[in-house]
């Protein structure tokens, strides 16, 4: 720490001291207030909805602390070569494979229908390009769609534009989806892997490609700082 | 020994990370760059990249949300 902080004080050009921070802390304590306030009147509409306000928190806590963000997971392995949120993201779905298959398979023993199976889509050339574009898209405007609405509530101007275009594309594709699917998506094939390979063949299988992409983001890291 | 101080406040991630890269590559071992941040993902990418890279780096918050990056070309 000694040899960082002698780096600050090295530097020539001298600043007027900048006006004291502001306090955030009173406001922070208010937001929650608001936050439990808006909890319990929506407990008393329903415990969905209850439900929703909590995990959508605590899904904006998460990405904003944790600086998660899917954009810089695809993007730094090339810009910085850190895969570090590359890493983070594996983990991520990795976790997410595990509580997913335990919910569905909880359903499907139970003989009830399983919960988002409209989510299994079919594979196409739409799946290819509309992941193309929208990779360039989340590039230049600075964040996917959760990085874009963590990042406006951060107070950052520039990504109001993002979201405001993001709603306008949002609309638009919504407007023409049905022409995509009937031509593009329905010709495809979905895949649900439980139907392949059975649960555990899944879960396995998911597991072990997640499993040798950390290992290839981690090799590929070393690579990179070798170099 | 130079300073050279980059005016990234309000620009979004990957370029106040570019601009960075960029200029560091003109200047000279022993320089010192400073990048104004205000997008919090670039106070995450920038200082892991120039550490990555070998450099000196120190994150100075020097007011709500915003952040000074100071890197000491060391290589």
């Amino acid at each position: 720490m000694a040899e960082q902080s002698s780096l600050a004080s090295r530097r020539s050009s001298s600043r007027a001291k900048r006006k004291p921070k502001k306090n955030q802390i009173p406001i922070g304590v208010l937001m929650v207030a608001i936050i439990i306030a808006i909890g319990i009147y929506l407990g008393t509409q329903s415990g969905k909805l209850l439900l929703f306000w909590a995990t959508g928190i605590a899904f904006g806590v998460i990405l904003q602390k944790g600086r998660f963000c899917f954009t810089a997971s695809m993007r730094d392995p090339y810009l910085t070569g850190s895969t570090s949120i590359t890493r983070a993201v594996l983990v991520a779905f990795a976790i997410a494979t595990l509580g997913f298959a335990a919910i569905k398979y909880g359903y499907q023993s139970m003989g009830i229908p399983m919960p988002g199976m409209s989510y299994v889509a079919p594979v196409s050339l739409g799946t290819i390009f509309g992941a193309f574009i929208f990779g360039i898209g989340m590039v230049i405007a600075g964040g996917c769609a959760s990085g874009t609405l963590m990042r406006v509530g951060e107070g950052f101007h520039m990504q109001l534009l993002s979201l405001l275009f993001f709603i306008i594309g949002s609309l638009w594709g919504a407007h023409d989806f049905g022409w995509w699917k009937l031509n593009v998506i329905s010709k495809g094939k979905a895949i649900f892997l439980p139907d392949v390979f059975g649960w555990a063949g899944a879960i396995i299988v998911q597991l072990l490609i997640i499993g040798l992409l950390y290992v290839a983001a981690e090799k590929y890291e070393e690579k990179r700082k070798a170099k | 020994m130079n300073e050279v101080v980059i005016d990234c406040l309000g620009e979004a991630c990957p370029v106040p990370l570019v601009k960075a890269q960029n200029k560091l590559n003109e200047m000279s071992v022993g320089d010192i760059l400073i990048v104004q941040i205000d997008h919090s993902c670039a106070m995450k990418n920038v200082p892991e990249w120039a550490r990555n890279d070998g450099h000196n780096v120190e994150v100075e918050e020097v007011d709500d949300g915003e952040w000074e990056v100071i890197i000491e070309k060391s290589k």
